[in-house]
C-alpha cells in the first residue's frame, strides 16, 4: 500500500469525529486538528480501541507568534502500517491547561511532565506533575517558550526533590548517586528496601540537561546535524540520520542510493559495537570478567574499524543533510566484511561458552522481569519491548533509507519455528534482553552481509535554497536502544523553529522503576545494564 | 612444653613474618593470573606492595560523623590477623607459639576483626556500609557453623585442635586419602573461598557499590587505614591458604632444625601456596558471582560435606 492509500484508509474510519477535524497530509503523516481540546480524551480512547495505536510522543510548540497560542501535537504510531497520526489541539496562553491522557495512555504522564517543565502548561488530571528535567528552575521560567532568551541568566533555585515517602517497619531508604563509582553518567536512584528486597525505586534524572532543543533554535540547519550527533555519543548515527531525514522530508529531497547504503552500513556498525559493549557490561555486572573482557575486545575491534572508515571511533561527522560526507570504497567494504566475519566467529564461540555456563545463566534468568501489559502501557520501544515479545522496530514498521531494499535470506520453515519457540521463552527478564540483543546482532550482521556492491550515484545532494517556513516533518530511525523520533518545524530563513527529540531512552527510562521491584539490591546493576539507557539522551 | 629454645622462637617469628610479608605477593599473583585470563596485561605481581606504600604516604580523610570504632578498626584488623599468623606452622612442623592457642583462637581472632569491620561499616552511616555489614553478617553467620564442623572433623582425625598437633600428625600420616579428611577438604575449600571473598561469593574487583560484600564495609577508608585494611585482608587470605596446605598437603615439613630442611621447607611452602592460589584464581575466572541469596546453598554444601566427614570418623 502506498502512503496515500494507508492515510485514506485511516481517514475514512474517522467518520464519527469528522465534524470537528481538519486534515493535513504530509507523506506518511496524517495531521488532524481538534477544534475543541476537551474532546481529545474521547478521541484518543477511540483511537486506542479502534485502531490499536501507540502514543509515541507529545510535542508542544510555542506558536503564539503565529497567533495560534500553544499547539500540542499528540503523535500516534501504528505497529501494522507505516503511518503516523498527529492529533493537534490549541491551547490559549490565558488558560494554560490541557487534558491529560494518563488513563488512556499511561506513558503520556512522562511527556506531560516534560511539557509542564518546558512550557508551563499543566495537564489536567495528571496525578504526578513533579518536575522531570528542570529541578532547580524558578517556577515561572519556561525555557522552550519563545520569550525565553537562550542567554538569559536563570537564577537557580535549589529545591529539595520530593521523593514519595515509603514507610513501614524495617523499611530503609538507600540513596544512590548522582555520582557513581566507575565512569558512567549521573542519575539519582532512591531505593526503599525491606532487607535486601527492593520495594520501591524512584529515579531522578536531568543532571545532564544541556538544552539541546532550545540550542537548536539558534543554530543553522547544517550545524544542528552536529548537535544531533551529540545528543548521546553512542547513538550518533541514529540521531543524525533521524534529523537529516526529517529535514529531507520537509525539503522533499530524495537522497542517492549510495548515501542510503552508507548510512545503513554505519547505523548497523553502531548497533553492533554497542550491543557487544552492553553484553560485555551485563557479564561484568554479574561478576564474570572472563566473558566481559572478550566481548569488550570485539567492541574495540569494531570501534577501530569505525575509525578506519570514518576517522571517528563513535562515528561523528558522517551524516549531512542530503547525504553523507564519508564515502565507502569497495576496499573499505571488504574490510568491513572481513572484520565482522572474524568478530562474529569469535562471538558465537563466546556465546556458546556463556550458554553452557550455569552460574552466568542463573544470574540472568528471572532477574528484573517486566510484564507485557506494562510494556504496552509505558510505550516501550527497542530491546525493552522485544524482550517480552512486542516487535517494535522502526526498520520494519516504518522502513526508511535503504532498509526497504534489503533482501535477507529467507528463513527455512524449521528455522522460523525454532525462532518462534525461542520467542516463547522471552519473559522479559535480563536473559530475554540478553538474547534479544544477540538476535539483533545477528540480524545486523545479515543486513551488512547482504550489501555486497555499492551503488555509484554520488554521496550528497544539495538542498533547495529556501524551505517553506513553518513546514514540519517527522524523522525516525532505529538506534540500538529503539525507535528514535525527531520532529522538526522550520522557521523563517531556513532556521529551526522547533526541534523535538524523543529518544528511546526517554520513553523507556521509567520502566526501570518497575523492573527492579521484588528483586534484591545486589541485582540492580545488572538489571539497569540489561536495559542500557542513555542518561544524556534522556535529559537532552 | 617450655622446651623451646631461643632459636625455636626466632624461627617461629620468622614463620609469622614470612606470612605477613609474602601475603601481598599472593594477592598480586592472583590478580596477574586473572588479568591474563581476561587477555589483559595486568599490573605487576608486586603492585600490592606499591599500593600499600602509596597509601601509607597518602592523606587520610575520616568522616566527622564517625566514632572511635571507625579509627580503631584497621588496627584491630591488622593486629588480629598478624597475631593469628604466629600460630601457623609454615616450614617447621610446629609453631613455638602454639602453646598459647589453637585453631579455635585463630578463628576467634578472625571473628573479632570481622566484628569490628562490620561495626565500622555501620559507624559511618553511609548507605553502602550498612548494606555491606548486613551482607557480611549473613555470610559469616552461615560460614561459622560450617567452619566449626570442619575443624571438628580435622581435630577428631588428628587428635586435637592445636595446629602444631594437627600438622605433625598429618605429616606423619602416610596415606592422606581418608574419606573423612577428603570431605573436610571440600568443606574447608568452600569456607576458604567465602572467607576470603572470592568470586562465587563476592567480587572484590567490582566498582559497583550495590553488589559488594566485604568492600562495601571499607568504602570509607583512605590512606593509612585503607593500607592496613587491605594488608590485613591479604594476611588473612594467606593464613587460610597456609592452613589449607598445612592440613591437607602436609608433606616435607622440617622436623628438625637444619639449614637444608628449612630452606627446602620454605621453597616447598611457596610452591604449594602459589599452586593453590593459581587454582583459586582459575576457578574465579570460570564462574560468575552467584546470586546473593544462593550463597547459602554453597555453604550448605560445606556443612553437609563436613557432616559426612564426621560420620566417616565414627564408622
Amino acid at each position: 500500500m502506498s502512503h496515500k492509500e494507508i492515510i485514506r484508509k485511516y481517514y475514512s474510519k474517522l467518520g464519527k469525529f469528522d465534524s470537528d477535524i481538519k486534515k493535513i497530509e504530509n507523506n506518511n503523516e496524517l495531521h488532524l486538528v481538534l477544534n475543541d481540546p476537551n474532546k481529545l480524551h474521547d478521541f484518543c480512547k477511540f483511537l486506542k480501541q479502534d485502531f490499536d495505536l501507540r502514543l509515541l510522543t507529545i510535542i508542544c510548540c510555542d506558536e503564539r507568534k503565529l497567533n495560534h497560542g500553544f499547539k500540542i501535537r499528540h503523535v500516534f504510531g501504528s505497529d501494522a502500517d507505516d503511518f503516523f497520526l498527529f492529533v493537534t489541539i490549541f491551547i490559549d496562553e490565558s488558560h494554560p491547561h490541557f487534558p491529560s491522557l494518563y488513563d488512556v495512555f499511561p506513558s503520556s504522564i512522562l511527556y506531560e511532565r516534560e511539557i509542564n517543565d518546558m512550557f508551563g502548561l499543566i495537564a489536567k488530571g495528571n496525578p504526578n506533575i513533579k518536575p522531570l528535567i528542570l529541578h532547580d528552575f524558578p517556577n515561572n521560567v519556561f525555557p522552550l517558550r519563545k520569550d525565553f532568551n537562550l542567554n538569559d541568566d536563570v537564577k537557580r533555585n535549589l529545591k529539595q526533590f520530593e521523593f514519595t515517602p515509603i514507610t513501614g517497619e524495617g523499611v530503609c531508604e538507600i540513596p544512590v548517586g548522582p555520582i557513581h563509582a566507575g565512569i558512567i553518567e549521573p542519575g539519582h536512584f532512591r531505593f526503599s528496601v525491606l532487607g535486601e528486597t527492593i520495594i520501591n525505586l524512584e529515579t531522578r534524572l536531568g543532571y545532564t540537561h544541556k538544552g539541546i532543543e532550545k540550542l537548536a533554535e539558534s543554530m543553522s540547519i547544517n550545524d544542528v546535524v552536529f548537535l544531533s550527533e551529540r545528543i548521546s555519543g553512542d547513538e550518533s548515527i541514529a540521531n543524525s540520520v533521524a534529523f537529516c531525514q526529517a529535514i529531507e522530508k520537509i525539503a522533499k529531497l530524495t537522497i542517492s542510493q549510495k548515501a542510503k547504503q552508507i548510512r545503513l552500513l554505519f547505523a548497523e556498525l553502531e548497533r553492533i559495537y554497542n550491543h557487544f559493549g552492553t553484553l560485555g557490561g551485563i557479564l561484568a555486572d554479574v561478576g564474570f570478567p572472563y566473558g566481559a573482557s572478550r566481548l569488550n575486545i570485539l567492541k574495540e575491534q569494531i570501534m577501530q574499524l569505525n575509525e578506519r572508515l570514518s576517522g571517528s571511533r563513535i562515528l561523528f561527522g558522517v551524516n549531512q543533510i542530503g547525504g553523507v560526507k564519508i564515502s565507502i570504497t569497495d576496499e573499505m567494504l571488504i574490510d568491513i566484511h572481513f572484520v565482522l566475519d572474524d568478530a562474529f566467529q569469535i562471538f558465537e564461540k563466546i556465546f556458546d561458552h556463556l550458554k553452557s555456563n550455569p552460574s552466568v545463566m542463573d544470574r540472568l534468568r528471572n532477574t528484573g522481569i517486566i510484564e507485557k501489559q506494562l510494556a504496552r502501557d509505558r510505550g516501550l520501544v527497542g530491546i525493552s519491548s522485544r524482550c517480552i515479545g512486542i516487535e517494535t522496530d522502526a526498520r520494519q514498521t516504518h522502513p526508511y533509507g535503504y532498509y526497504p531494499s534489503i533482501n535477507l535470506k529467507q528463513k527455512t520453515l524449521r528455522e522460523t519455528m525454532e525462532h518462534q519457540v525461542e520467542l516463547q521463552k522471552r519473559i522479559g527478564d535480563v536473559l530475554s534482553r540478553f538474547m534479544s540483543r544477540v538476535d539483533d546482532l545477528r540480524q545486523s550482521k545479515a543486513i551488512i552481509d547482504s550489501i555486497t556492491t555499492l551503488k555509484d550515484d554520488g554521496l550528497s545532494m544539495s538542498m533547495n535554497d529556501e524551505l517553506i517556513p513553518y513546514s514540519s516533518g517527522l524523522g525516525y530511525a532505529e538506534s540500538h536502544r529503539g525507535e528514535t523520533l525527531h520532529w522538526v518545524m522550520i522557521g523563517e530563513d531556513n532556521s529551526i523553529f522547533r526541534y523535538k527529540i524523543r529518544t528511546a531512552s526517554f520513553s523507556n527510562w521509567p520502566v526501570i522503576e518497575h523492573a527492579v521491584l521484588n528483586n534484591i539490591v545486589a541485582d540492580f546493576p545488572v538489571i539497569n545494564k540489561s536495559f542500557d539507557f542513555s542518561y544524556s539522551g534522556n535529559d537532552l | 612444653m617450655s622446651d623451646f629454645s631461643m632459636l625455636d622462637y626466632g624461627l617461629g617469628i620468622l614463620q609469622a613474618l614470612l606470612l605477613i610479608v609474602l601475603s601481598p605477593l599472593i594477592v598480586g599473583m592472583m590478580r596477574k593470573i586473572k588479568a591474563k585470563s581476561q587477555k589483559r596485561i595486568g599490573s605487576g605481581i608486586f603492585q600490592p606492595y606499591y599500593d600499600i606504600v602509596k597509601l601509607l604516604r597518602k592523606e587520610e580523610i575520616v568522616s566527622d560523623q564517625s566514632s572511635w570504632i571507625f579509627r580503631a578498626t584497621p588496627w584491630v584488623n591488622f593486629v588480629t590477623t598478624a597475631s593469628a599468623a604466629f600460630f601457623i606452622p609454615v616450614f617447621l612442623v610446629y609453631s613455638p607459639f602454639g602453646v598459647v592457642g589453637d585453631i579455635l583462637l585463630v578463628v576467634g581472632l578472625f571473628a573479632l576483626g570481622r566484628f569490628f569491620t562490620m561495626l565500622a561499616g555501620l559507624d559511618t552511616a553511609s548507605s553502602f556500609g550498612g548494606l555491606g555489614s548486613s551482607r557480611e553478617m549473613m555470610v559469616s553467620v552461615l560460614v561459622e557453623p560450617a567452619l566449626f564442623m570442619t575443624i571438628f572433623v580435622i581435630a577428631s582425625f588428628y587428635g586435637g585442635t592445636n595446629i602444631s598437633t594437627i600438622v605433625s600428625s598429618a605429616n606423619d600420616t602416610s596415606i592422606l586419602i581418608v574419606p573423612g579428611i577428603l570431605f573436610a577438604l571440600i568443606a574447608f575449600f568452600i569456607i576458604m573461598m567465602a572467607e576470603t571473598g572470592k568470586i562465587p561469593f563476592d567480587n572484590p574487583s567490582t566498582h559497583l557499590e550495590l553488589t559488594m560484600i566485604h568492600e562495601a564495609t571499607m568504602l570509607e577508608y583512605s590512606g593509612k587505614s585503607l593500607a592496613l585494611m587491605e594488608w590485613s585482608h591479604a594476611i588473612k587470605q594467606m593464613i587460610l591458604f597456609t592452613l589449607f596446605v598445612d592440613i591437607f598437603l602436609p608433606w616435607n615439613f622440617a622436623e628438625q632444625i637444619s639449614l637444608i630442611g628449612i630452606s627446602f621447607g620454605i621453597m616447598l611452602f611457596i610452591v604449594k601456596v602459589s599452586t593453590l592460589a593459581s587454582f583459586i584464581a582459575f576457578i574465579e575466572t570460570r564462574v560468575a558471582k552467584w546470586r546473593l541469596f544462593r550463597v547459602s546453598d554453597l555453604i550448605a554444601m560445606a556443612i553437609s560435606s563436613s557432616m559426612i566427614g564426621v560420620i566417616f570418623f565414627f564408622l
